[in-house]
């Protein structure tokens, strides 16, 4: 897509507007429609975006394919450590209450690890299936 | 206020019940991408009346959502009928 102008640039503008409008589905999720995986679909979508109006190379020079893998992983380790958290502190498996000074301080802290691990396995696996794709079509050609 | 909604809300639905013609008896594959997009933008408008009637602030998420939705899938469609004339 190298001489589509108009549409490249109104990639360039949108792009961070889609991620921004992710970082507000997903931090803003505990009191509006939203969470980790709507926003991880929505951050992917942003950047399966860019893949399509300037090129995959382009695009896994971001973000290459075991880097995706590498996060995806952490956010589901970010998610099971904060769940067996609970249980060392003398809680149940993803039990909040003890992460901090205060119970209510401890939800807040624990709801957002949570949603931000759900937010970045989400994310990553949208783009990794994208590339998946990309990987099919090329061997069929 | 809202009896404005209402009935804008009423011409929105006919005015998208006439594009869903357009889309049937359209013959070129452009046309119908188009109203397809057309259709999407009168499906974002009539979520936000909607969320304007029943007074949920949280539909202008949706909105936003499905605009951008709409955008990224008019982008896909097109490119894939780009890439396969260029194979042809």
């Amino acid at each position: 897509m190298k001489h589509h102008i108009i549409l490249r640039i109104v990639t360039k503008l949108l792009i961070p507007l889609i991620l921004l409008f992710g970082l507000y589905v997903q931090f803003h999720g505990d009191f509006s429609a939203g969470g980790g995986f709507q926003a991880g679909v929505i951050f992917a979508a942003g950047f399966i975006l860019y893949n399509i109006v300037f090129g995959l190379d382009n695009g896994r020079s971001i973000l290459s394919s075991n880097t995706a893998k590498s996060l995806m992983a952490i956010g589901v380790i970010l998610y099971i450590v904060v769940g067996f958290l609970g249980i060392l502190l003398g809680g149940n498996f993803l039990e909040y209450n003890d992460l901090s000074s205060t119970p209510i301080r401890g939800q807040l802290l624990g709801v957002f690890l949570v949603e931000l691990g759900v937010g970045l396995t989400v994310s990553n696996v949208m783009v990794l299936v994208f590339y998946s794709f990309n990987d099919i079509s090329m061997e069929k050609q | 206020m809202s009896e404005i909604s209402i009935l804008a809300i009423f011409i929105l639905s006919i005015a998208l019940i006439i594009s869903i013609f357009r889309f049937i008896t359209a013959n070129e594959i452009y046309t119908k991408i188009l109203v397809v997009n057309l259709i999407g933008t009168k499906i974002v408008l009539l979520i936000l009346l909607v969320g304007t009637v029943s007074i949920e602030k949280d539909f202008t998420d949706i909105a936003l959502v499905y605009a951008l939705i709409n955008f990224i899938s008019t982008i896909v469609i097109l490119k894939y009928y780009e890439d396969k004339e260029a194979t042809k």
